[in-house]
Protein backbone atom coordinates (compact mmCIF):
# COMPACT_ATOMS: atom_id res chain seq x y z
CA UNK A 1 0.00 0.00 0.00
CA UNK A 2 1.34 3.41 -0.87
CA UNK A 3 1.65 5.96 1.90
CA UNK A 4 -1.01 8.63 1.70
CA UNK A 5 0.12 12.19 1.13
CA UNK A 6 -0.79 13.00 4.71
CA UNK A 7 1.54 10.27 5.91
CA UNK A 8 4.31 11.60 3.73
CA UNK A 9 3.89 15.01 5.31
CA UNK A 10 4.02 13.30 8.69
CA UNK A 11 7.27 11.57 7.73
CA UNK A 12 8.89 14.87 6.79
CA UNK A 13 7.60 16.48 9.94
CA UNK A 14 9.20 13.74 12.03
CA UNK A 15 12.51 14.09 10.18
CA UNK A 16 12.37 17.83 10.75
CA UNK A 17 11.67 17.50 14.48
CA UNK A 18 14.40 14.91 14.96
CA UNK A 19 16.90 16.99 13.02
CA UNK A 20 16.13 19.94 15.24
CA UNK A 21 16.57 17.79 18.32
CA UNK A 22 20.00 16.67 17.11
CA UNK A 23 20.99 20.25 16.33
CA UNK A 24 19.89 21.39 19.77
CA UNK A 25 22.23 18.80 21.25
CA UNK A 26 25.25 19.26 19.00
CA UNK A 27 25.09 23.01 18.53
CA UNK A 28 25.89 24.00 22.16
CA UNK A 29 29.21 22.19 21.94
CA UNK A 30 30.07 23.89 18.66
CA UNK A 31 29.08 27.23 20.17
CA UNK A 32 31.17 26.72 23.29
CA UNK A 33 34.08 25.54 21.16
CA UNK A 34 33.86 28.68 19.00
CA UNK A 35 33.84 30.96 22.03
CA UNK A 36 36.70 29.10 23.68
CA UNK A 37 38.80 29.61 20.52
CA UNK A 38 37.96 33.30 20.26
CA UNK A 39 39.64 36.15 22.09
CA UNK A 40 37.53 36.97 25.11
CA UNK A 41 36.95 40.66 24.62
CA UNK A 42 35.81 40.10 21.06
CA UNK A 43 33.43 37.28 21.98
CA UNK A 44 31.77 39.45 24.60
CA UNK A 45 30.55 41.74 21.83
CA UNK A 46 28.37 38.89 20.65
CA UNK A 47 28.01 37.43 17.19
CA UNK A 48 30.37 34.46 17.62
CA UNK A 49 27.95 31.66 16.88
CA UNK A 50 29.60 29.03 14.73
CA UNK A 51 33.31 29.62 14.41
CA UNK A 52 35.81 31.91 16.08
CA UNK A 53 36.00 35.42 14.63
CA UNK A 54 39.28 36.32 16.25
CA UNK A 55 41.01 32.98 16.60
CA UNK A 56 43.35 32.20 19.49
CA UNK A 57 44.68 29.23 21.47
CA UNK A 58 45.26 31.59 24.29
CA UNK A 59 42.32 30.52 26.49
CA UNK A 60 43.46 26.92 26.36
CA UNK A 61 47.04 27.89 27.13
CA UNK A 62 45.85 29.74 30.23
CA UNK A 63 43.63 26.90 31.37
CA UNK A 64 46.22 24.20 30.79
CA UNK A 65 48.85 26.30 32.47
CA UNK A 66 46.92 26.31 35.70
CA UNK A 67 48.27 23.91 38.26
CA UNK A 68 44.99 23.32 40.06
CA UNK A 69 43.28 22.26 36.83
CA UNK A 70 46.04 19.90 35.81
CA UNK A 71 46.02 18.45 39.27
CA UNK A 72 42.23 18.15 39.17
CA UNK A 73 42.62 16.16 35.98
CA UNK A 74 44.93 13.70 37.70
CA UNK A 75 42.47 13.35 40.56
CA UNK A 76 39.59 12.72 38.18
CA UNK A 77 41.51 10.09 36.21
CA UNK A 78 42.77 8.39 39.36
CA UNK A 79 39.36 8.21 40.99
CA UNK A 80 37.70 7.04 37.79
CA UNK A 81 40.16 4.18 37.29
CA UNK A 82 40.40 3.10 40.93
CA UNK A 83 36.73 3.64 41.66
CA UNK A 84 35.61 1.69 38.61
CA UNK A 85 37.86 -1.35 38.99
CA UNK A 86 37.59 -1.42 42.77
CA UNK A 87 33.84 -1.01 42.58
CA UNK A 88 33.41 -3.78 40.03
CA UNK A 89 35.62 -6.11 42.07
CA UNK A 90 33.84 -5.57 45.40
CA UNK A 91 30.38 -5.72 43.85
CA UNK A 92 31.07 -8.74 41.66
CA UNK A 93 32.53 -10.67 44.60
CA UNK A 94 29.41 -10.01 46.65
CA UNK A 95 27.13 -10.91 43.75
CA UNK A 96 28.98 -14.15 43.11
CA UNK A 97 29.27 -15.12 46.77
CA UNK A 98 25.54 -14.64 47.20
CA UNK A 99 24.74 -16.62 44.06
CA UNK A 100 25.30 -19.81 46.12
CA UNK A 101 21.71 -20.65 46.97
CA UNK A 102 22.72 -22.96 49.85
CA UNK A 103 24.84 -20.36 51.60
CA UNK A 104 23.69 -20.25 55.24
CA UNK A 105 22.11 -16.88 56.16
CA UNK A 106 21.92 -15.97 52.46
CA UNK A 107 18.44 -14.48 52.85
CA UNK A 108 19.41 -12.53 55.94
CA UNK A 109 22.34 -11.00 54.08
CA UNK A 110 20.14 -10.15 51.09
CA UNK A 111 17.64 -8.45 53.38
CA UNK A 112 20.48 -6.56 55.07
CA UNK A 113 21.51 -5.32 51.62
CA UNK A 114 17.99 -4.55 50.44
CA UNK A 115 17.14 -2.40 53.46
CA UNK A 116 19.80 0.11 52.41
CA UNK A 117 17.89 0.66 49.16
CA UNK A 118 14.72 1.59 51.02
CA UNK A 119 15.96 3.88 53.71
CA UNK A 120 19.01 5.98 54.45
CA UNK A 121 20.27 8.24 57.17
CA UNK A 122 20.43 11.26 54.93
CA UNK A 123 23.26 13.56 54.03
CA UNK A 124 24.24 14.89 57.46
CA UNK A 125 24.72 11.60 59.37
CA UNK A 126 26.57 10.30 56.30
CA UNK A 127 28.85 13.31 56.35
CA UNK A 128 29.46 12.94 60.09
CA UNK A 129 30.41 9.31 59.52
CA UNK A 130 32.90 10.31 56.80
CA UNK A 131 34.32 12.82 59.22
CA UNK A 132 34.58 10.32 62.09
CA UNK A 133 36.34 7.82 59.84
CA UNK A 134 38.84 10.49 58.84
CA UNK A 135 37.80 10.29 55.19
CA UNK A 136 36.91 13.94 54.73
CA UNK A 137 39.66 15.82 52.96
CA UNK A 138 41.32 12.66 51.68
CA UNK A 139 41.42 11.16 48.21
CA UNK A 140 39.82 7.97 49.52
CA UNK A 141 36.51 9.75 50.15
CA UNK A 142 35.95 9.46 46.37
CA UNK A 143 36.62 5.72 46.34
CA UNK A 144 35.67 3.86 49.50
CA UNK A 145 32.08 4.94 50.24
CA UNK A 146 30.92 4.11 46.70
CA UNK A 147 32.82 0.83 46.22
CA UNK A 148 29.78 -1.34 46.71
CA UNK A 149 26.73 -0.68 44.56
CA UNK A 150 23.55 -2.50 45.56
CA UNK A 151 21.91 -1.84 42.24
CA UNK A 152 24.87 -3.18 40.26
CA UNK A 153 24.99 -6.21 42.51
CA UNK A 154 21.41 -7.14 41.63
CA UNK A 155 22.12 -6.71 37.92
CA UNK A 156 25.21 -8.90 38.26
CA UNK A 157 23.30 -11.56 40.19
CA UNK A 158 20.71 -11.70 37.46
CA UNK A 159 23.46 -12.16 34.90
CA UNK A 160 25.33 -14.80 36.92
CA UNK A 161 22.13 -16.81 37.26
CA UNK A 162 22.16 -17.18 33.49
CA UNK A 163 25.55 -18.92 33.50
CA UNK A 164 25.02 -22.71 33.19
CA UNK A 165 25.54 -24.34 36.57
CA UNK A 166 27.15 -27.35 34.90
CA UNK A 167 30.20 -25.21 34.04
CA UNK A 168 30.66 -24.20 37.64
CA UNK A 169 30.06 -27.72 38.94
CA UNK A 170 32.60 -29.27 36.61
CA UNK A 171 35.18 -26.69 37.67
CA UNK A 172 34.42 -27.54 41.29
CA UNK A 173 34.97 -31.21 40.54
CA UNK A 174 38.36 -30.29 39.14
CA UNK A 175 39.14 -28.82 42.52
CA UNK A 176 38.81 -25.13 41.70
CA UNK A 177 37.91 -22.91 44.65
CA UNK A 178 35.34 -20.11 44.52
CA UNK A 179 37.94 -17.44 43.83
CA UNK A 180 39.36 -19.37 40.89
CA UNK A 181 35.90 -20.02 39.51
CA UNK A 182 35.14 -16.33 39.84
CA UNK A 183 38.30 -15.31 37.99
CA UNK A 184 38.43 -18.01 35.35
CA UNK A 185 34.78 -18.69 34.59
CA UNK A 186 32.51 -15.94 35.86
CA UNK A 187 34.62 -12.94 34.85
CA UNK A 188 35.31 -14.08 31.25
CA UNK A 189 31.66 -14.97 30.72
CA UNK A 190 30.43 -11.70 32.21
CA UNK A 191 32.59 -9.42 30.08
CA UNK A 192 29.77 -7.59 28.26
CA UNK A 193 27.92 -7.03 31.53
CA UNK A 194 31.08 -5.91 33.33
CA UNK A 195 31.95 -3.57 30.47
CA UNK A 196 28.52 -1.95 30.60
CA UNK A 197 28.39 -1.58 34.38
CA UNK A 198 32.02 -0.47 34.43
CA UNK A 199 31.30 2.27 31.92
CA UNK A 200 28.36 3.57 33.94
CA UNK A 201 30.46 3.57 37.08
CA UNK A 202 33.26 5.37 35.25
CA UNK A 203 30.92 8.05 33.91
CA UNK A 204 29.53 8.51 37.42
CA UNK A 205 33.03 9.09 38.79
CA UNK A 206 34.03 11.35 35.93
CA UNK A 207 30.95 13.53 36.37
CA UNK A 208 30.72 13.71 40.14
CA UNK A 209 31.29 17.18 41.55
CA UNK A 210 29.45 16.81 44.83
CA UNK A 211 32.02 14.86 46.84
CA UNK A 212 34.78 17.25 45.82
CA UNK A 213 32.66 20.27 46.73
CA UNK A 214 31.46 19.18 50.17
CA UNK A 215 33.69 16.43 51.55
CA UNK A 216 36.97 18.04 50.58
CA UNK A 217 38.38 21.50 51.23
CA UNK A 218 41.95 21.00 50.03
CA UNK A 219 42.15 22.45 46.49
CA UNK A 220 44.84 19.91 45.64
CA UNK A 221 42.24 17.15 45.97
CA UNK A 222 39.33 18.46 43.93
CA UNK A 223 38.35 16.73 40.67
CA UNK A 224 37.73 18.56 37.39
CA UNK A 225 33.96 18.74 37.85
CA UNK A 226 34.33 20.40 41.23
CA UNK A 227 36.76 22.89 39.76
CA UNK A 228 34.18 23.63 37.07
CA UNK A 229 31.50 24.03 39.69
CA UNK A 230 33.62 26.57 41.56
CA UNK A 231 34.48 28.42 38.37
CA UNK A 232 30.82 28.54 37.32
CA UNK A 233 29.99 31.02 40.05
CA UNK A 234 33.40 32.71 40.21
CA UNK A 235 33.34 36.49 40.03
CA UNK A 236 36.83 36.86 38.63
CA UNK A 237 39.67 34.85 37.15
CA UNK A 238 41.89 34.67 40.23
CA UNK A 239 41.43 30.91 40.58
CA UNK A 240 42.69 30.33 37.05
CA UNK A 241 45.39 32.98 36.89
CA UNK A 242 47.05 32.21 40.20
CA UNK A 243 49.64 29.42 40.25
CA UNK A 244 49.70 29.52 36.47
CA UNK A 245 52.76 28.16 34.69
CA UNK A 246 52.18 30.06 31.49
CA UNK A 247 53.09 33.45 32.95
CA UNK A 248 54.93 34.30 29.71
CA UNK A 249 51.78 33.90 27.67
CA UNK A 250 49.88 35.90 30.22
CA UNK A 251 52.37 38.76 29.88
CA UNK A 252 52.23 38.72 26.09
CA UNK A 253 48.49 39.13 25.94
CA UNK A 254 46.85 42.17 27.35
CA UNK A 255 44.67 41.24 30.31
CA UNK A 256 41.68 42.94 28.75
CA UNK A 257 41.63 40.15 26.20
CA UNK A 258 40.86 37.48 28.77
CA UNK A 259 37.30 37.23 29.91
CA UNK A 260 35.77 34.97 32.47
CA UNK A 261 33.41 33.55 29.86
CA UNK A 262 36.08 32.55 27.35
CA UNK A 263 38.20 30.92 30.06
CA UNK A 264 35.12 29.10 31.32
CA UNK A 265 34.33 27.80 27.86
CA UNK A 266 37.88 26.53 27.38
CA UNK A 267 37.75 24.76 30.75
CA UNK A 268 34.41 23.12 30.11
CA UNK A 269 35.48 22.00 26.64
CA UNK A 270 38.57 20.36 28.11
CA UNK A 271 36.34 18.41 30.49
CA UNK A 272 33.81 17.49 27.80
CA UNK A 273 36.21 16.50 25.01
CA UNK A 274 37.23 13.10 26.45
CA UNK A 275 33.60 12.06 26.66
CA UNK A 276 32.84 13.36 23.17
CA UNK A 277 35.89 11.47 21.89
CA UNK A 278 35.15 8.04 23.36
CA UNK A 279 31.36 8.17 23.17
CA UNK A 280 30.92 7.00 19.54
CA UNK A 281 32.96 3.88 20.26
CA UNK A 282 31.37 2.96 23.55
CA UNK A 283 27.76 3.86 22.83
CA UNK A 284 26.61 0.30 22.13
CA UNK A 285 27.88 -0.91 25.52
CA UNK A 286 25.85 1.74 27.29
CA UNK A 287 22.68 0.74 25.50
CA UNK A 288 23.37 -2.91 26.28
CA UNK A 289 23.91 -1.94 29.91
CA UNK A 290 20.51 -0.30 30.17
CA UNK A 291 18.85 -3.36 28.71
CA UNK A 292 20.70 -5.76 31.04
CA UNK A 293 19.70 -3.61 34.00
CA UNK A 294 16.09 -3.42 32.96
CA UNK A 295 15.57 -7.19 33.12
CA UNK A 296 14.01 -7.39 36.51
CA UNK A 297 15.91 -9.44 39.07
CA UNK B 1 25.59 -25.42 61.10
CA UNK B 2 29.07 -24.28 61.90
CA UNK B 3 30.50 -26.95 59.65
CA UNK B 4 28.25 -25.82 56.84
CA UNK B 5 29.32 -22.22 57.33
CA UNK B 6 32.95 -23.27 57.33
CA UNK B 7 32.38 -24.99 54.01
CA UNK B 8 31.30 -21.63 52.58
CA UNK B 9 34.10 -19.62 54.21
CA UNK B 10 35.41 -18.29 50.89
CA UNK B 11 31.95 -17.16 49.83
CA UNK B 12 31.59 -15.30 53.11
CA UNK B 13 34.96 -13.70 52.54
CA UNK B 14 33.72 -12.47 49.14
CA UNK B 15 30.60 -10.92 50.60
CA UNK B 16 32.40 -9.47 53.61
CA UNK B 17 33.66 -6.22 52.04
CA UNK B 18 30.13 -5.37 50.89
CA UNK B 19 28.71 -6.08 54.35
CA UNK B 20 31.35 -3.95 56.05
CA UNK B 21 30.90 -1.07 53.58
CA UNK B 22 27.13 -1.06 54.03
CA UNK B 23 27.58 -1.13 57.78
CA UNK B 24 29.98 1.81 57.73
CA UNK B 25 28.25 3.99 55.16
CA UNK B 26 24.59 3.04 55.45
CA UNK B 27 23.83 1.52 58.85
CA UNK B 28 25.94 3.77 61.06
CA UNK B 29 24.44 6.86 59.36
CA UNK B 30 20.99 5.37 60.01
CA UNK B 31 21.89 5.17 63.70
CA UNK B 32 23.17 8.72 63.35
CA UNK B 33 19.62 9.89 62.72
CA UNK B 34 19.36 10.21 66.50
CA UNK B 35 21.09 13.58 66.20
CA UNK B 36 17.77 14.82 64.84
CA UNK B 37 16.64 14.57 68.48
CA UNK B 38 19.90 15.67 70.08
CA UNK B 39 21.98 18.74 70.67
CA UNK B 40 24.94 17.73 68.55
CA UNK B 41 28.01 19.68 67.47
CA UNK B 42 30.65 18.29 65.15
CA UNK B 43 33.66 17.07 67.10
CA UNK B 44 31.54 15.73 69.96
CA UNK B 45 30.21 12.20 70.17
CA UNK B 46 26.77 11.44 68.77
CA UNK B 47 26.01 9.03 71.59
CA UNK B 48 27.02 11.42 74.41
CA UNK B 49 25.09 14.42 73.12
CA UNK B 50 22.01 15.45 75.10
CA UNK B 51 18.53 14.50 74.05
CA UNK B 52 16.49 17.60 73.33
CA UNK B 53 13.23 16.09 72.15
CA UNK B 54 11.72 17.72 69.09
CA UNK B 55 13.56 21.03 69.31
CA UNK B 56 15.33 20.33 66.01
CA UNK B 57 11.97 20.03 64.31
CA UNK B 58 11.25 23.71 64.88
CA UNK B 59 11.99 24.18 61.17
CA UNK B 60 8.26 23.70 60.64
CA UNK B 61 7.90 27.25 61.93
CA UNK B 62 10.44 28.53 59.41
CA UNK B 63 8.52 30.12 56.50
CA UNK B 64 11.44 29.32 54.20
CA UNK B 65 10.91 25.61 54.91
CA UNK B 66 7.40 25.73 53.45
CA UNK B 67 8.65 27.66 50.44
CA UNK B 68 11.18 24.86 50.01
CA UNK B 69 8.49 22.17 50.22
CA UNK B 70 6.41 24.01 47.66
CA UNK B 71 9.38 24.41 45.31
CA UNK B 72 10.25 20.74 45.65
CA UNK B 73 6.71 19.69 44.80
CA UNK B 74 6.38 22.08 41.85
CA UNK B 75 9.67 21.08 40.26
CA UNK B 76 8.99 17.42 40.86
CA UNK B 77 5.49 17.54 39.35
CA UNK B 78 6.61 19.64 36.38
CA UNK B 79 9.52 17.31 35.68
CA UNK B 80 7.18 14.36 35.75
CA UNK B 81 4.51 15.96 33.55
CA UNK B 82 7.07 16.69 30.82
CA UNK B 83 9.69 14.07 31.49
CA UNK B 84 7.37 11.07 31.46
CA UNK B 85 5.44 11.38 28.15
CA UNK B 86 8.16 13.00 26.02
CA UNK B 87 10.42 9.93 25.75
CA UNK B 88 7.42 7.84 24.64
CA UNK B 89 6.59 10.40 21.96
CA UNK B 90 10.22 10.58 20.85
CA UNK B 91 10.50 6.78 20.71
CA UNK B 92 7.40 6.62 18.51
CA UNK B 93 8.89 9.24 16.20
CA UNK B 94 12.28 7.53 16.01
CA UNK B 95 10.49 4.28 15.23
CA UNK B 96 8.76 5.87 12.22
CA UNK B 97 12.08 6.83 10.62
CA UNK B 98 12.64 4.56 7.64
CA UNK B 99 16.17 5.66 6.77
CA UNK B 100 18.33 3.42 8.97
CA UNK B 101 21.48 5.59 9.02
CA UNK B 102 19.51 8.68 9.99
CA UNK B 103 17.71 6.64 12.64
CA UNK B 104 20.94 5.44 14.20
CA UNK B 105 22.39 8.93 14.05
CA UNK B 106 19.38 10.39 15.86
CA UNK B 107 19.62 7.70 18.53
CA UNK B 108 23.36 8.23 19.09
CA UNK B 109 23.06 11.99 19.27
CA UNK B 110 20.02 12.00 21.53
CA UNK B 111 21.70 9.69 24.08
CA UNK B 112 24.77 11.89 24.21
CA UNK B 113 23.74 14.57 26.77
CA UNK B 114 23.07 11.85 29.34
CA UNK B 115 26.84 11.46 29.70
CA UNK B 116 27.59 15.04 30.60
CA UNK B 117 27.42 16.28 34.14
CA UNK B 118 24.88 18.83 35.28
CA UNK B 119 27.79 21.20 35.69
CA UNK B 120 28.44 21.04 31.96
CA UNK B 121 24.73 21.65 31.36
CA UNK B 122 24.92 24.69 33.62
CA UNK B 123 27.82 26.02 31.53
CA UNK B 124 25.83 25.54 28.35
CA UNK B 125 22.94 27.48 29.84
CA UNK B 126 25.28 30.20 31.04
CA UNK B 127 27.00 30.57 27.69
CA UNK B 128 23.68 30.79 25.84
CA UNK B 129 21.89 33.05 28.27
CA UNK B 130 24.59 35.42 29.47
CA UNK B 131 24.12 39.15 28.95
CA UNK B 132 27.66 39.51 27.54
CA UNK B 133 27.41 38.16 24.03
CA UNK B 134 25.18 35.17 24.74
CA UNK B 135 23.36 34.04 21.64
CA UNK B 136 19.85 34.17 23.11
CA UNK B 137 20.09 37.76 24.27
CA UNK B 138 21.76 38.64 20.97
CA UNK B 139 18.74 37.36 19.12
CA UNK B 140 16.34 39.11 21.49
CA UNK B 141 18.31 42.31 20.95
CA UNK B 142 18.22 41.94 17.16
CA UNK B 143 14.49 41.49 17.30
CA UNK B 144 14.27 44.73 19.19
CA UNK B 145 13.58 43.26 22.61
CA UNK B 146 15.19 44.00 25.93
CA UNK B 147 17.86 41.58 27.15
CA UNK B 148 16.65 39.20 29.85
CA UNK B 149 18.80 38.11 32.79
CA UNK B 150 17.60 34.52 32.63
CA UNK B 151 20.08 33.12 35.15
CA UNK B 152 18.96 35.44 37.91
CA UNK B 153 15.26 35.44 37.19
CA UNK B 154 12.58 33.86 39.34
CA UNK B 155 10.27 33.53 36.32
CA UNK B 156 12.77 31.70 34.15
CA UNK B 157 14.25 29.34 36.70
CA UNK B 158 11.68 26.56 36.42
CA UNK B 159 11.43 26.61 32.61
CA UNK B 160 15.23 26.44 32.57
CA UNK B 161 15.30 23.43 34.91
CA UNK B 162 12.56 21.56 33.06
CA UNK B 163 13.95 22.29 29.59
CA UNK B 164 17.50 21.33 30.51
CA UNK B 165 16.45 18.11 32.18
CA UNK B 166 14.39 17.20 29.11
CA UNK B 167 17.33 18.05 26.87
CA UNK B 168 19.64 15.87 28.94
CA UNK B 169 17.48 12.79 29.46
CA UNK B 170 14.72 12.57 26.84
CA UNK B 171 16.81 10.63 24.34
CA UNK B 172 18.32 8.33 26.91
CA UNK B 173 14.90 7.47 28.29
CA UNK B 174 13.72 6.24 24.89
CA UNK B 175 16.04 3.21 25.06
CA UNK B 176 13.62 0.98 26.97
CA UNK B 177 10.69 1.97 24.76
CA UNK B 178 12.64 1.39 21.55
CA UNK B 179 13.70 -2.01 22.84
CA UNK B 180 10.08 -2.82 23.62
CA UNK B 181 8.93 -1.64 20.18
CA UNK B 182 11.54 -3.85 18.51
CA UNK B 183 10.00 -6.94 20.13
CA UNK B 184 6.58 -6.30 18.56
CA UNK B 185 5.77 -8.92 15.92
CA UNK B 186 6.09 -7.27 12.44
CA UNK B 187 3.28 -9.52 11.19
CA UNK B 188 0.86 -7.48 13.26
CA UNK B 189 1.73 -4.41 11.19
CA UNK B 190 1.47 -6.37 7.95
CA UNK B 191 -1.98 -7.60 8.94
CA UNK B 192 -3.04 -4.08 9.89
CA UNK B 193 -1.86 -2.73 6.53
CA UNK B 194 -3.88 -5.38 4.71
CA UNK B 195 -6.88 -4.26 6.72
CA UNK B 196 -6.18 -0.75 5.49
CA UNK B 197 -5.07 0.75 8.79
CA UNK B 198 -3.10 3.98 8.44
CA UNK B 199 0.04 4.89 10.36
CA UNK B 200 -1.77 6.56 13.23
CA UNK B 201 -4.12 3.63 13.60
CA UNK B 202 -1.16 1.26 13.65
CA UNK B 203 0.50 3.28 16.40
CA UNK B 204 -2.69 3.40 18.41
CA UNK B 205 -3.68 -0.24 18.04
CA UNK B 206 -0.33 -2.03 17.79
CA UNK B 207 2.67 0.01 18.95
CA UNK B 208 1.14 1.63 22.02
CA UNK B 209 -0.46 -1.56 23.36
CA UNK B 210 2.85 -3.31 22.63
CA UNK B 211 4.84 -0.98 24.86
CA UNK B 212 2.15 -0.54 27.49
CA UNK B 213 3.84 -2.94 29.96
CA UNK B 214 7.07 -0.95 29.63
CA UNK B 215 5.20 2.31 30.09
CA UNK B 216 3.57 1.03 33.25
CA UNK B 217 6.87 -0.23 34.69
CA UNK B 218 8.62 3.07 33.97
CA UNK B 219 5.67 4.93 35.46
CA UNK B 220 5.74 2.85 38.63
CA UNK B 221 9.50 3.07 39.00
CA UNK B 222 9.41 6.85 38.69
CA UNK B 223 7.27 7.20 41.82
CA UNK B 224 10.09 6.83 44.38
CA UNK B 225 12.08 9.49 42.52
CA UNK B 226 9.38 12.11 43.03
CA UNK B 227 10.90 13.26 46.32
CA UNK B 228 14.30 13.50 44.68
CA UNK B 229 14.22 16.57 42.46
CA UNK B 230 17.86 16.50 41.38
CA UNK B 231 20.03 18.64 43.56
CA UNK B 232 22.92 17.97 41.20
CA UNK B 233 21.08 19.99 38.62
CA UNK B 234 19.58 22.70 40.82
CA UNK B 235 22.50 23.59 43.08
CA UNK B 236 24.83 24.87 40.33
CA UNK B 237 22.09 27.12 38.90
CA UNK B 238 20.86 28.49 42.21
CA UNK B 239 21.91 31.97 43.25
CA UNK B 240 20.70 34.68 45.59
CA UNK B 241 18.52 36.17 42.85
CA UNK B 242 16.50 33.03 42.15
CA UNK B 243 16.71 31.28 45.51
CA UNK B 244 13.05 31.91 46.35
CA UNK B 245 12.00 29.52 43.56
CA UNK B 246 15.13 27.37 43.36
CA UNK B 247 15.55 26.28 46.95
CA UNK B 248 14.47 22.64 47.40
CA UNK B 249 14.62 20.23 50.34
CA UNK B 250 18.05 18.90 49.42
CA UNK B 251 19.63 22.34 49.03
CA UNK B 252 17.96 23.43 52.28
CA UNK B 253 19.55 20.49 54.11
CA UNK B 254 22.88 21.18 52.48
CA UNK B 255 22.90 24.86 53.38
CA UNK B 256 21.70 24.53 56.94
CA UNK B 257 23.71 21.40 57.68
CA UNK B 258 27.03 21.37 55.88
CA UNK B 259 27.40 25.09 55.29
CA UNK B 260 25.97 26.59 58.47
CA UNK B 261 26.49 23.74 60.90
CA UNK B 262 22.92 23.17 62.12
CA UNK B 263 23.45 19.43 62.05
CA UNK B 264 20.52 18.47 64.26
CA UNK B 265 18.00 20.51 62.33
CA UNK B 266 19.32 19.45 58.91
CA UNK B 267 19.22 15.79 59.97
CA UNK B 268 15.63 16.26 61.10
CA UNK B 269 14.67 17.64 57.68
CA UNK B 270 16.56 14.79 56.04
CA UNK B 271 14.70 12.29 58.21
CA UNK B 272 11.33 13.62 57.10
CA UNK B 273 12.43 13.43 53.48
CA UNK B 274 13.78 9.86 53.92
CA UNK B 275 10.50 8.79 55.50
CA UNK B 276 8.51 10.23 52.59
CA UNK B 277 10.88 8.37 50.27
CA UNK B 278 10.26 5.15 52.18
CA UNK B 279 6.49 5.60 51.96
CA UNK B 280 6.78 6.20 48.21
CA UNK B 281 8.86 3.06 47.69
CA UNK B 282 6.53 0.89 49.76
CA UNK B 283 3.52 2.30 47.89
CA UNK B 284 5.27 1.67 44.60
CA UNK B 285 5.94 -1.90 45.60
CA UNK B 286 2.30 -2.44 46.51
CA UNK B 287 1.12 -0.98 43.19
CA UNK B 288 3.66 -3.03 41.29
CA UNK B 289 2.49 -6.21 43.02
CA UNK B 290 -1.08 -5.48 42.10
CA UNK B 291 -0.47 -4.58 38.46
CA UNK B 292 2.46 -6.74 37.45
CA UNK B 293 1.83 -9.47 40.01
CA UNK B 294 5.45 -8.95 40.98
CA UNK B 295 6.88 -6.64 43.59
CA UNK B 296 10.07 -4.65 43.36
CA UNK B 297 11.77 -7.14 45.65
Amino acid sequence: MKPTSLERVGQWLIVLILTMLCLSILYPFLYMLAISLNTGADAAKGGVYLWPRSFTWFNYQVVLGNEVIRNAYKITIARTVLGTFGGLAVTLMAAYGLSYKLLPFRNSILTYILITMLFNGGLIPFYIQLYKLGLTNTFLVYIIPSLFSVWNMFVMQKFIQGIPEAMIESAELDGAGPFRILLQIIVPLSKPMLAALGLFTAVGHWNDWFAGAFYVTNQQLIPVQTFLQQLLTAQDLSSVLSSNENQEVLREQSMSNITLMSIKMATVMISALPILAVYPFLQKYFVKGVLIGSVKG
Amino acid sequence: MFFKMYKYRWQYLMVLPAIVLLFLFNYIPMAGIQIAFKDFAIGSSIWDSNWIGLDNFSFVHDPQFWVVVQNTLSISVLKFVFGFPMPILLALMINEVTHSIFKRFVQSVSYLPHFFSWIVVAYILQSFLTLDGGIVNDIIGNLGGKPIFFLGSTDWFRPMIIASSLWKEVGWNTILYLAAISTIDPQLYEAAKVEGAGKLAQIRHITLPGILPTISIVLILSIPGLINVGMDQIYPLMNSANQQVADVIDTYVLRNGLQQGYFGMATAVGLVSSLIGLILVVTTNAISKKINEEGLW
